[in-house]
């Protein structure tokens, strides 16, 4: 939460200067509050943008534009298998800390071809350069494979997203990015953050709120369950009685 | 078709869920285990995170329980003295039980003890079951009198002492027995996510030697009380129950155990058993290939810190 702020104030000051020379990037999404219903099966989004070109911009450049959305930070526990006596058994277990929850990337082209990886890695663009550190001393390079293990499988998930050619352009100015958000989505606040690219470097950049919340029934029991666990737990077998018993009544033989 | 989880934070189709409630449901009904064995891996292969898995399903054991034993109570098939018994043993064998579950949760092999003791528990007892009731389908067939009467035999269980008489099963018995095994099968509900109703059923059959007639009103008796105490603990101390999906299980789980407890009650006993016996043998030569077979993925993901 911390860095993220920091990052956005980093933004700023990076472009408040520069963005009169650089063309001007205006960014939307089609939504900025998800609310998940009982009926919620993951849904798509779409950030859509233009790129205003300014007076002295100059002769037309190399431009690329990468659309990112960023969940909320939260920790996770990899473990690896080891064959023991011929049994697959956990051996070595490590704690991602600030892994985001769900992570989306657009980009016009495959990043390596926009920007250099100093770049990448200090705008925290593609998974391979996620902020993220590591409970436990394990070394770093142990880490990193844990790490890609992690990414691997929120990928099978569809909770990471790298798509080099998501963003797809309506004319010469105009994009849009669809943006496939699956059920398993944890609520929080999310950010979707859009860079203008010339020439391999930022030249203007965008970012904006999204908030994924559970809405009124959802909400209410995930509350319950947390803040009135015993009563919530007794509700659950009160129920399983009451439905025993109707199970038991209706199919009596007379 | 499909339903948002609110507490396991994904959707489901509810249809499928309401079917594998009513199918385990059946066979919970026919064979009076709870099942837990069949619908812990059944959930999590669905997607279910096996946490949540194995919390919400004992609501549907509960409710399957519940209906299952008082079906059998009005034909006489429950022995409460019995069940109080073993439940008061349950209840002490499953707070040990919780403390080991969460020192191997630290360790992260709490997946390998589950697995391996599911393989080793319904592996051993479904081979012991299988050939008994081979064993007893063959007698009946070339019309050998059943196999050698109970009532004449004393083994070491009748040497104890504080005996006990229970009316419903025919019994004169030491209480240590039930206590022992409810406590066993309290530690096994813990551990392992089940009502305990495949190890409870053989063990009331072979050691205690009750009759098959009141074995599985007894056992889904006793189950029912283990696993309401499990739910509520389990949403206490890790609010792992998600009552969406428990509501579906429920559903789908009370119609299926009556139909099951209907079908059962047409199978003779030893038909029962060999039925019981196979699928409990086919879960754990499934469960020890996942073991033993090559992951597709050596790495695993927990969401949170263990």
């Amino acid at each position: 939460m911390r860095t993220r702020v920091i990052f956005a104030i980093m933004l700023s000051v990076l472009f408040a200067g520069g963005a009169a020379k650089a063309d001007d990037l205006v960014a939307g999404l089609s939504t900025d509050l998800i609310q998940i219903t009982s009926n919620f099966t993951g849904t798509d989004i779409v950030l859509f943008g233009a790129i205003e070109p300014t007076e002295d911009a100059g002769p037309a450049k190399d431009q690329d534009l990468v659309v990112v959305i960023r969940g909320p930070q939260v920790d996770m526990t990899v473990r690896r298998k080891a064959r023991i006596l011929g049994i697959w058994v956990n051996r070595v277990q490590t704690v991602l800390t600030g892994m985001p929850g769900y992570y989306f990337l657009a980009s016009t082209r495959p990043l390596d071809d926009i920007a250099s990886l100093a770049t990448q890695q200090r705008f925290r663009l593609g998974t391979a350069n996620l902020e993220s550190g590591a409970l436990g001393g394990m070394k770093p390079d142990e880490t990193a494979a844990f790490r890609a293990a992690a990414i691997r499988e929120r990928k099978r998930e569809h909770l990471y997203w790298e798509s080099p050619t998501g963003i797809e352009f309506l004319s010469r100015t105009l994009f849009r990015a669809r943006i496939a958000v699956p059920a398993s989505v944890p609520p929080g606040e999310y950010r979707a953050e859009v860079y203008l690219f010339q020439n391999g470097t930022v030249a203007s950049a965008q970012s904006s709120p999204l908030f994924i919340d559970k809405s009124g029934f959802e909400r209410r029991v995930y509350n319950y369950a947390y803040q009135a666990s015993f009563a919530y737990g007794f509700a659950a077998v009160l129920m399983a009685f009451a439905f025993g018993w109707v199970g038991f009544v209706l199919f009596r033989e007379r | 078709m499909e339903v948002y989880l609110p507490v396991a934070e994904l959707s489901v189709n509810w249809a499928m869920i309401l079917s594998m409630g009513a199918a385990v449901g059946f066979l919970s009904g026919m064979f009076g285990v709870g099942g837990g064995f069949l619908m812990t891996p059944l959930l999590v292969f669905y997607g279910i995170p096996p946490g949540i898995a194995v919390a919400t399903q004992a609501s549907h054991i509960t409710a399957s329980s519940l209906s299952g034993a008082l079906a059998q109570w009005r034909r006489q098939g429950v022995d409460a003295k019995m069940g109080l018994m073993l439940l008061a043993g349950g209840l002490v064998g499953s707070a040990g039980g919780v403390y080991v579950f969460r020192i191997l949760q630290e360790l992260g092999q709490i997946e390998l003890v589950v697995t391996g003791s599911y393989v080793l528990l319904l592996g051993s007892i479904g081979g012991l079951m299988l050939n008994e009731s081979i064993r007893a389908m063959r007698a009946a067939r070339t019309g050998a009198g059943p196999a050698p009467a109970k009532g004449g035999q004393h083994s070491w269980i009748h040497g104890l002492p504080f005996k006990v008489r229970f009316r419903r099963s025919k019994l004169y018995i030491s209480i240590i027995p039930p206590l022992i095994l409810g406590a066993l099968v309290g530690v096994l509900t813990a551990i392992m996510g089940v009502g305990g109703g495949f190890v409870m059923v053989p063990a009331m059959i072979y050691l205690l030697r009750m009759p098959t007639n009141v074995v599985i009103g007894t056992s889904q008796f006793q189950i029912l009380f283990v696993t309401a105490a499990t739910t509520v603990l389990h949403a206490t101390s890790d609010q792992t129950v998600d009552i969406v999906l428990a509501f579906l299980l429920v559903v789908g789980g009370v119609v299926g155990v009556q139909l099951g407890v209907r079908v059962g009650s047409q199978l003779r006993g030893e038909q029962l058993r060999a039925l019981l016996a196979i699928l409990v043998v086919a879960v754990a030569l499934r469960l020890l290939i996942g073991l033993v077979t090559t992951p597709n993925d050596i790495y695993s993901i927990v969401a949170g810190t263990p």
